[in-house]
């Protein structure tokens, strides 16, 4: 059984279609990377996943049943736009927005204590939230998200604002929910970290899905016939035949480094019998489009069709 | 704990535990009791007697003067320059010079220490008087003692009654009424535009501060309004009560320490009248006649005002609060706020400023006003101390929930869409738009 079902979902602001007839479903357990350009419809979704705003036409369902606003508590949600009352402490803040999620405030206190210490940030416990950095706040938002143990996580661009520590530990923490078995979409536009974590994604533009599917699984939907190949010695040896043009060359002091981009009528075996008898190959490998290829790609050629 | 009872309570206590709030409450009480007691204060202790000397170079004046409880006066012998170094010396507090003349109604005041506000005006009052008496006793050979008494005795003495559909006459104290009218309706306009405004500016802190996608994901947008509106409200209350409170202990105890500052005595009445404190003829009745009159007080609606005001209040508020609640979620900041709210406010400055007028609460005007829901809080409640027909107040109640309803609808709606619309400055037209989204 899907965790969340979208089926058939149509959203307008006024004249203009925020979301065209859209379809989609998440499996439990999984990373679910939510992608496209700005104003494609991602936070008009994830408004419509946290009952902020409601479908004009379709369905969500959620866990087996039609969402409704009480499901909402087994949702943790980080906005892209989050914010603190600057005036509070943390703990006032971060207690205040646990009971809004449906925890008696004994629970919250415990909770929160458990997590600020997880994340070493028990010291800001009874600071003021103006007086933290803009990624110490985050850091607090991100806590406040999950102390409620939802099943069903969203974070919209959670790692905006962080340095690489931090986000190496959010990364690590996010990962680490989804072993507790904890659904989790993920809205960004950073596509090292989709390739990194995500499971399987969902790519729309202009309201509609364009791509959807796991990430190995759509990168090699996209693959162009590109290997790489390492050797011992040196290229200018070598005569290549014309199905095979080199993309780029990398040179060290014992190996070289080939991008070969094949003609459509040859295969990965062609390269490695071309190779095998003439140098000694060290590795060799397919050379898969990155997310941010296939995002670029997809985005464009639909624009272009248009 | 359920979560609108969660949001009420953060509203209450971020409020009443902010300096800000702890200040006003305090200082307000601690201001309007000053303000109370000083001038009666300062009256009573300028209150020495001052010892004028008198020189009338047409000897018109001589021994004409009479001493009062604030002024004596003397006739010494002497030149004006002697007089004025005697008065530099301290012997006394002014020297009046009567300049020469046929009228003899021009004169001087020299003191060297700045007198009471109100000497100059008590020996002008004494002058005219003895110009006036000869004036009459020349032209007209009249006898000045039989004269005073006679003007003494011609007094009148007006007494207000309100006839009933049964021909019963009910005594009525006009002024009173209005007055009760004015502060019921100045309570509710300044309630609404103070804690409205809070309400209003709360919706855009926490829109800027983009708290507020984090709260309308875990609780209604509906919920959260009303939980933001009545915890506003209740601190709004509680700094209302505590103040009241503040105002009457602190009179108590200015009265325990010292009396005769706070006894509503003669003095203090003549005082507050020369000072120029009173607003109006009104309000200087108030001390010395209406409170006086205890059977006209007794025939005062009061439960029906207690229950109107209340009612009035509270819907009035709500109805308000909800519409700064919608209007401010549209924008980002309180600048742009100021065009959208305008038209919201208008209703109620026309009310406060139509009652100051002194308009009768019976007027046409007055009666129209008391219908329409944007102004019926302030208007009926400055109508219901001289009694209103029973079917007016109902439709006016009526008139005024219907649209209450219309206006919490309303600003929900607006609200709801408006909380995560950023960047867009929004028009009257655009709100109604959205109403249909």
């Amino acid at each position: 059984m899907n965790i969340i079902e979208v089926r058939n979902v149509t959203k307008r602001f006024g004249a203009q279609v925020a979301l065209d007839n859209l379809s989609l479903s998440i499996a439990p357990g999984r990373i679910f990377g939510l992608l496209g350009p700005n104003g494609a419809g991602k936070t008009t979704l994830i408004r419509l996943l946290t009952c902020i705003n409601v479908p004009d036409e379709g369905d969500i369902w959620f866990q087996g049943h039609p969402l409704v606003a009480d499901d909402v508590a087994r949702i943790g949600y980080l906005p892209e736009e989050r914010g603190l009352y600057k005036r509070m402490t943390v703990s006032e803040v971060a207690v205040y927005l646990a009971q809004l999620r449906g925890m008696s405030k004994k629970e919250a206190v415990s909770s929160l204590k458990q997590w600020f210490e997880k994340l070493g940030i028990e010291a800001w416990w009874n600071r003021r939230v103006e007086e933290l950095s803009k990624g110490m706040q985050q850091k607090v938002q991100f806590v406040v998200t999950v102390v409620h143990r939802p099943d069903f996580l969203i974070f919209d661009e959670p790692f905006s604002g962080f340095d690489p520590i931090n986000a190496e530990q959010l990364k690590q923490e996010i990962l680490e929910l989804k072993q507790q078995g904890a659904t989790v979409i993920l809205s960004t536009h950073n596509m090292a970290s989709v390739e990194e974590i995500c499971d399987d994604i969902a790519l729309i533009n202009r309201g509609r899905v364009m791509l959807e599917g796991e990430v190995r699984e759509v990168r090699r939907r996209f693959r162009q016939n590109r290997y790489t190949v390492t050797f011992e010695g040196e290229a200018a040896a070598l005569t290549l035949p014309e199905w095979m043009q080199i993309l780029s060359q990398n040179t060290d002091s014992q190996t070289t480094t080939l991008e070969l981009q094949l003609s459509d009528t040859h295969v990965s075996n062609d390269v490695l019998q071309f190779f095998v008898p003439r140098v000694a190959v060290t590795s060799f490998g397919e050379i898969l489009p990155s997310m941010n290829d296939v995002f670029i790609h997809t985005v464009q050629s639909q624009n272009e069709s248009k | 704990m359920s979560k609108v009872s969660v949001i009420i309570s953060r509203e209450f206590l971020t409020r009443i535990k902010k300096k800000s709030f702890i200040i006003t409450t305090l200082l307000l009480p601690v201001l309007m009791v000053v303000m109370m007691v000083l001038p009666i204060y300062i009256a009573h202790h300028s209150e020495k007697v001052c010892t004028v000397f008198v020189l009338d170079e047409n000897d018109y004046f001589l021994n004409q003067f009479h001493n009062t409880s604030k002024v004596k006066f003397e006739f010494p012998s002497g030149e004006l320059e002697d007089m004025q170094q005697r008065c530099i010396n301290g012997e006394c507090d002014a020297v009046l010079h009567i300049l020469k003349g046929n009228q003899s109604n021009r004169a001087n005041l020299f003191f060297s220490e700045d007198p009471p506000l109100s000497l100059k005006s008590d020996i002008g009052e004494q002058m005219d008087e003895i110009l006036f008496d000869r004036a009459l006793q020349k032209e007209f050979n009249l006898d000045i003692k039989k004269y005073k008494s006679i003007k003494d005795l011609s007094h009148s003495d007006i007494q207000t009654l309100q006839i009933d559909e049964n021909g019963q006459a009910k005594e009525k104290m006009v002024e009173m009424n209005r007055i009760v009218g004015m502060v019921c309706g100045m309570l509710i306009y300044f309630f609404v535009f103070m804690y409205a405004n809070q309400v209003m500016r709360s919706v855009i802190e926490e829109k800027s501060n983009r708290i507020i996608e984090v709260i309308v994901s875990s609780v209604k947008p509906f919920q959260f309004m009303m939980g933001k509106i009545v915890g506003v409200a209740l601190a709004g209350l509680t700094q209302f009560v505590a103040q009241i409170i503040l105002v009457v202990a602190l009179l108590f105890s200015v009265q325990l320490i010292v009396p005769e500052l706070v006894a509503g005595d003669e003095a203090t009445t003549e005082v507050v009248s020369q000072t120029g404190t009173a607003f109006d003829g009104a309000m200087v009745a108030s001390d010395a006649d209406v409170f006086g009159d205890i059977s006209a007080f007794y025939s005062f609606p009061f439960s029906t005002l207690l229950l109107c005001f209340l009612f009035y209040f509270i819907i009035g508020y709500l109805m308000y609060a909800s519409l700064y609640a919608g209007v401010g979620s549209a924008t980002d900041n309180e600048t742009d706020s100021s065009q959208l709210v305008l038209p919201i406010s208008l209703p109620l400055v026309i009310a406060i400023i139509v009652i100051f007028m002194g308009l009768s609460p019976q007027s046409e005007v007055v009666r129209w006003l008391s219908f329409i829901p944007f102004t019926s809080p302030i208007a009926m409640l400055y109508r219901i101390p001289s009694g209103v027909p029973l079917w007016e107040l109902l439709l006016s109640c009526g008139i005024l929930v219907v649209t209450f309803l219309g206006c919490v609808w309303f600003a929900a709606k607006v609200y709801r869409i408006g909380l995560l619309t950023y960047g867009k400055k929004v028009t009257w037209k655009e709100l109604f738009r959205w109403l249909r989204m």
